[in-house]
């Protein structure tokens, strides 16, 4: 009897211990064949987390003046872009550059355009949040007002004990930001033609994207170098990575005072280092859900999939007048991948049907990811 | 064994450099055995001796253009921002001790008031602490974070670090300085901090242009003077009549960061000390 009761409690430990483990119990629900992401120590995933940090997502009172929320720059059914060439904040400040797809982004190495001291979301979030130079969501100097309500509304009050229910006072900036970081990351795509394609349904792919997807994993237009792997990017980690890949490139886009130079308030990977050959570089975003993500580049400077393909059959932009007039062609910083092709009416269309076939609409209509609110 | 130079300093200057003897004992390789066991029972005659008269200091601090005072609600040229970091904030007496009035301290001296609606409505202008009584006769800090601190996770920050207005969460690191001034037309703020840093959020390993200011004021009369921070000076070199308004933050990039740092007494391009500051001053 005396044996049964301590196996029965050695089982309640184990059954504890498993429970506790919050990361073991949250679904990815990926398919098999994608790796997991990597999430930091102190913020394992757990469901609680993510259903707290959805509703955060979509809430505009983590905004100063209430009139935006993570979701009014991350809009689902732009693979959680906002279409716009560049991002406008709460107070209507334009940011200097573009609003990136949240898309996969548990598997970014780096976080936003050029900044390789960024590796988690958590720390990230707070530039958006209370940043004031540019103000985006404008929440600094109000930054109370995040606890607040997570105490105050009874909803978020329920929502935040049981994410956090370890923690005496759970009602923090701190874990709002956690609990948002959580909801970003389970955004995952693995479900497009393309993927189907890979999984051996050969019909998913129509005859023109499978010639598009020859040209664009070919040596002759070296796009894969930069964005390659399973999200498309360089800059890709996971949880088994063996090597995590951090990559910043100049594509050319400007060179305006014939030595290379970016504009002033986009100089890239430079602005961080302070190293001339840095001048440009940003990350290669994942391509992804590509279709859906225009205008392009980091600041939107590129407004369709034709005019992209036609910067990169140049080896580099042009821009004939203005005070970013220059041959970003003969930057000297310039990506040795961007060396410019040739392609025929026939293959462009085909690349962009390959481009197209990156598309998930799972992902951007997954109520998962939707906003609650609107329920 | 009493002759060993620790010990023969201890005997000296108890009090002072008691937290240096304490140091040292725990530094395995630094003494002996029966040297340690002397250190300990100096220490505690320290102790005792610590019990000499203390004296209670307050600095205050003032904003001033071009030697006048300056508030965000002035008329034309108004201040707009001024929030530091003073790090190891050090009184020197005439013997040429040092000692430690405070390790860290946040100065506010903008309101949220006027043209500094982007402020806070609190204000420190003083910095105080006891020191020993003597005759102090200089003042020195460091305009910004120790490395350690300034790069530690901010979220989990303890005061004064734990202002998010101050902290640079792209950077990595804190804002050492923001100021700002405006006018009817123009106007040109500065955010001070380290850049060019290597490593990780969190895990930062070096930075390249560190940043920090050394104010030094050998003269300073503590107890009657203030620390003003002159804008006239730390803005000499921008135009404040062009209609342009203008920034400087730190970023390598940034032509408009050459003379304010100069003023600071740091070449900009090379992110290194080259010159006393001009900015702090001993003021009435």
């Amino acid at each position: 009897m005396r044996h049964i009761a301590i196996i029965l409690a050695a089982f309640g430990v184990l059954a504890a211990a498993w429970w506790l483990s919050a990361d073991s119990e949250y679904d990815w629900q990926l398919h098999p064949a994608l790796p997991l992401p990597k999430v930091p120590d102190d913020n394992p995933m757990t469901t609680e987390k993510v259903e707290l940090g959805r509703w955060l997502f979509y809430d505009t009172r983590l905004s100063g003046n209430e009139t935006m929320s993570c979701a009014s720059c991350h809009i689902q059914s732009l693979a959680f872009t906002d279409g716009r060439a560049r991002a406008v904040g709460s107070t209507g400040e334009i940011h200097p550059r573009a609003s990136m797809s949240l898309v996969n982004v548990a598997y970014a190495s780096r976080l936003t355009w050029a900044n390789p001291l960024l590796e988690h979301l958590e720390d990230q979030a707070l530039t958006p949040l209370l940043g004031d130079n540019p103000v985006e969501m404008g929440l600094g100097g109000h930054e109370e007002r995040f606890a607040e309500l997570l105490h105050n509304d009874v909803k978020y009050r329920e929502l935040t004990k049981r994410a956090f229910s370890g923690d005496s006072d759970p009602y923090s900036l701190l874990n709002g930001v956690r609990a948002i970081s959580a909801f970003i990351r389970s955004i995952i795509s693995y479900d497009s033609p393309y993927d189907h394609y890979l999984r051996g349904d050969v019909d998913a792919l129509g005859k023109s994207a499978q010639r598009g997807m020859d040209l664009f994993f070919s040596e002759r237009l070296e796009c894969f170098h930069c964005h390659g792997g399973f999200n498309f990017t360089d800059s890709t980690t996971h949880r088994d990575a063996r090597i995590e890949g951090v990559g910043f490139h100049n594509n050319g886009l400007y060179n305006v005072d014939g030595e290379g130079s970016y504009p002033r308030d986009n100089t890239g990977l430079f602005d961080m280092t302070g190293e001339r050959r840095d001048m440009g570089r940003f990350k290669a975003p994942s391509l992804r859900n590509v279709a859906l993500t225009a205008p392009y580049m980091h600041d939107g400077s590129i407004a369709t999939l034709t005019d992209v393909i036609a910067h990169y059959e140049r080896g580099g932009r042009i821009v004939e007048e203005g005070p970013y007039a220059g041959d970003g062609r003969l930057s000297p910083y310039k990506s040795e991948f961007v060396t410019g092709f040739e392609l025929t009416d026939e293959e462009r269309s085909d690349l962009i049907a390959f481009l197209q076939s990156l598309t998930d609409t799972s992902v951007t209509t997954d109520e998962r990811f939707s906003n609650p609110f609107a329920d | 064994m009493l002759k060993t130079p620790a010990l023969a300093t201890l005997q000296t200057k108890f009090c002072c450099l008691r937290g240096a003897g304490i140091i040292s004992f725990f530094d395995p390789g630094s003494h002996s055995v029966f040297e340690r066991i002397a250190l300990l029972i100096v220490l505690s005659m320290a102790g005792a001796s610590c019990s000499e008269p203390m004296r209670d200091i307050e600095i205050p601090f003032q904003v001033t253009w071009g030697g006048e005072p300056m508030s965000c609600d002035d008329a034309g040229l108004a201040l707009t921002d001024l929030r530091f970091y003073a790090s190891n904030l050090e009184l020197l007496t005439a013997d040429g001790d040092v000692h430690v009035l405070q390790q860290l301290a946040l100065i506010d001296l903008e309101n949220g008031q006027g043209a500094c609606q982007n402020g806070t409505t609190e204000v420190k202008q003083k910095v105080s602490g006891s020191v020993p009584v003597a005759d102090y006769e200089g003042l020195r800090f460091t305009l910004g974070v120790p490395f350690d601190l300034n790069h530690a996770d901010p979220l989990a920050a303890q005061p004064p670090l734990d202002d998010p207005a101050m902290h640079w969460h792209w950077r990595s690191g804190y804002k050492f300085l923001r100021a700002g001034v405006r006018s009817e037309n123009d106007g040109f703020w500065i955010h001070v901090g380290s850049a060019g840093c290597q490593g990780t959020v969190g895990n930062i390993t070096d930075c390249r242009f560190p940043n920090r200011v050394a104010v030094e004021l050998d003269e300073f009369d503590v107890g009657k003077q203030s620390v003003a921070i002159d804008l006239e000076a730390l803005f000499k070199g921008i135009n404040l009549a062009d209609g342009e308004r203008s920034d400087c933050s730190s970023g390598p990039p940034e032509d408009t960061c050459i003379a304010p740092f100069r003023a600071l007494g740091i070449d900009f391009a090379a992110g290194e000390r080259v010159d006393a500051q001009q900015v702090f001053s001993a003021a009435p």
